[in-house]
């Protein structure tokens, strides 16, 4: 897929609703090649690294961060109607990440009343989304965070005309490549590498750990219960299983229903 | 007559905040820093989960401070259910906090605080005149991520850090990288005390700080369990609750702590200020050269104590390299863990200051209650204090002036507002 490049310099903004700030950090982690990538762009907008903004109308935004707030949802679709191309950048851009693992289990009132002490929504607060939700996405860079070389691929990518390239395999893929052990056949480990998009060269496995699924599950070829009853099979309670599952895809199809009761009952099996 | 000053949106921040300050004739009536960060209830979603992946989960709080709050979790886990870590495991916990300060503060010192002591909406733009410095800046992020690559497995929201060790021990090879960096970078982290201490601003604050900062034991450091306070008490990090009182206001996704009833200062001014018979070799040379510029009323003062502090950090980071390579380094397993009912609190000293976690778990070792209470979230009203201070002073003059001012105080304390939603107590 292409896009056609009004600018020579295309226009940017790298903007951020709720989250950790992290993806933007990791594009600023790209010490080598950091200063002669942005040349090639026209930054009008870089919350994090600049207090020079100007709001205008943009070839390409990338956001990373959920819609989380009424706020989130203003400031995200002012931004779909003023650029070309909208690049979600992160997890929770894309799926909501970490803050999303309790949508449709717990309501906005009981963390309200959880963590604040209240029960009155006073931050007008939504149930956190990727910005999929609400606004059409051009292309996705998943991850939390994103991976450096990923998004550097992709800025070049975007500058050539063409749509970033991300992998549609799971991290198995990248596990056997490398050689390393399968965790969950030698070691009964919880590893979620089985439904989770690649391309961080399966880097949990890599140190002996087992896949959190931080890069998101891969979209159409999920089998969420199948990994259920893997898990199941290796003496993990549902309780334990359910919330792995959830842990970046509260809002994913095959995985929000999940647990929607079970989770509070039930204990670990050892 | 009142009119309200604004800043609808703090840059080179982390996180999203504003500023509001209302003035009544000559007299500030009201100030009050503007967090609209949304929540993200940390506290809430993470009950229920069993104690194996809370730190992969709580370290997502925050991009830029992750080791310290992935540690943090860790070590309030450890004294939950007893575990005691090897020596190796600990100068690895120190070395990774090193690599995460030397990172942070390369950021903020040259970064985002520069540009406004040389003139520049950022450090891109600064880059064009001042191209070595930004490169400088550069050149410490990438050691400090170096450290946490090999460390934690990652730059942001690394893994290999676990409850009772890490999961692989870095090789001797690697380690030997890191010692290499460190040699590198050493010029560059001094430029940047040399920078600050030619260009600090001129200001002037009338009240006293209150400080506060974590014991770190017989060298400077980020990891202790007891909180030293500049008044001269010292207190085990488990009554943290009776020394920091949060309270929640309703303009702010975030929560206002006081120390008795007054506002306090953590941080890296905060560290050096309690620690700095502690400090050793360069980072003691610079500070004893700039003394007199490093004054404790003065919250700008922050960024030089920071750029000393990164000066301390990679040279701890090569001593503690140093360590681990004579000691020869072994392969160690992670220790089963027994869970049980109980409470654990673990406190570490992140680049803006102490940061504490505390958790209590059922029987089947699953989270059912958790506070978290970060840096950020206890300088909040010391901030709000310097605010008023400074528009006081500036009453008069016309209001850029004002707001870039305002800024400036603001960006010294390295506010990391994404942090500071998450701070939070549990109802109790």
């Amino acid at each position: 897929m292409t896009w056609i490049i009004k600018n020579e310099k295309p226009k940017i903004g790298v903007f951020s609703l709720t989250g950790c700030a992290g993806d933007q950090l990791m594009i600023l982690n790209l010490e080598d090649t950091l200063i002669e990538l942005l040349a090639k762009f026209d930054i009008k907008s870089f919350q994090e690294a600049s207090s020079y903004s100007e709001n205008t109308k943009l070839d390409i935004a990338f956001i990373e961060g959920s819609v989380s707030t009424d706020h989130d949802l203003k400031i995200l679709k002012n931004i779909r109607e003023n650029s070309s191309l909208l690049v979600a950048i992160g997890d929770c851009a894309i799926n909501g990440c970490v803050q999303a693992m309790r949508n449709n289990q717990t309501s906005i009132a009981e963390r309200m009343l959880d963590v604040y002490g209240v029960k009155d929504n006073v931050y007008n607060a939504l149930e956190p989304k990727g910005v999929g939700e609400y606004v059409k996405v051009d292309a996705e860079i998943p991850g939390c965070p994103i991976e450096k070389e990923e998004v550097f691929n992709a800025f070049i990518s975007l500058l050539n005309g063409d749509m970033p390239l991300i992998p549609d395999y799971p991290v198995c893929v990248e596990c056997k490549l490398n050689g390393y052990p399968c965790v969950i056949i030698e070691e009964s480990k919880p590893c979620l590498g089985p439904i989770i998009t690649a391309g961080c060269d399966a880097r949990c496995p890599g140190l002996g750990l087992d896949c959190i699924g931080c890069r998101g599950a891969i979209r159409g070829e999920t089998n969420a219960k199948a990994e259920l009853e893997t898990l199941r099979k290796r003496g993990y309670n549902d309780k334990y299983i359910i919330n792995r599952l959830r842990f970046f895809a509260g809002n994913f199809e095959d995985i929000k229903n999940l647990g929607v009761r079970e989770a509070s009952k039930g204990e670990r099996d050892e | 007559m009142s009119k309200t000053l604004t800043i609808e949106e703090l840059t080179r921040v982390e996180g999203h905040g504003g500023i509001t300050i209302i003035i009544e004739g000559e007299t500030v009536k009201d100030v009050k820093m503007n967090i609209f960060e949304g929540p993200r209830f940390f506290e809430s979603i993470i009950k229920t989960v069993y104690y194996d992946k809370i730190p992969d989960i709580m370290r997502r709080i925050c991009a830029i401070c992750t080791a310290s709050h992935s540690l943090a979790s860790i070590r309030a886990i450890e004294h939950a259910f007893n575990i005691d870590v090897s020596d190796q495991t600990q100068i690895l916990r120190d070395l990774l906090i090193h690599g995460e300060t030397i990172e942070s503060h390369a950021l903020h010192v040259f970064m985002l605080a520069l540009p406004d002591y040389l003139g520049y909406p950022d450090a891109l733009k600064m880059a064009s005149d001042h191209l070595d410095k930004v490169k400088a800046a550069l050149e410490l992020k990438k050691a400090g991520n170096l450290i946490h690559n090999t460390i934690s497995g990652r730059e942001v929201h690394g893994m290999n850090e676990r409850v009772g060790g890490f999961s692989r021990i870095p090789s001797e090879r690697k380690l030997e990288n890191i010692r290499e960096e460190m040699l590198k970078v050493k010029a560059a982290a001094e430029l940047g005390v040399e920078l600050l201490a030619r260009k600090e601003p001129q200001l002037n604050f009338n009240s006293k700080n209150i400080f506060m900062a974590l014991n770190p034991g017989e060298k400077y450091g980020f990891i202790g369990d007891e909180i030293l306070i500049s008044d001269g008490s010292r207190h085990n990090i488990n009554d943290y609750l009776n020394i920091v009182k949060e309270r929640v206001v309703n303009y702010s996704t975030s929560k206002i702590s006081t120390y008795k009833n007054h506002p306090f200062m953590v941080g890296a001014l905060a560290r050096l200020i309690l620690n700095k018979n502690k400090l050793e070799g360069t980072a003691k040379t610079m500070f004893k050269k700039y003394q007199q510029l490093i004054r404790e009323d003065n919250p700008l003062s922050n960024n030089i104590a920071q750029a000393i502090e990164l000066v301390h950090s990679v040279e701890r980071a090569e001593f503690l390299v140093n360590e681990l390579l004579s000691r020869g380094v072994r392969d160690e397993h992670l220790p089963s863990v027994k869970v049980k009912e109980a409470r654990g609190v673990g406190a570490v000293e992140a680049p803006r200051g102490i940061l504490y976690h505390d958790y209590t778990f059922d029987k089947s070792g699953c989270v059912i209650k958790c506070n978290v209470i970060t840096p950020t979230a206890q300088n909040i009203a010391n901030m709000e204090k310097h605010y008023r201070e400074i528009v006081e002073a500036l009453i008069k003059e016309e209001e850029n002036m004002i707001k870039r001012h305002l800024e400036l105080v603001a960006r010294a304390y390295d506010p990391c507002i994404s942090c500071s939603t998450h701070i939070i107590r549990v109802k109790r």
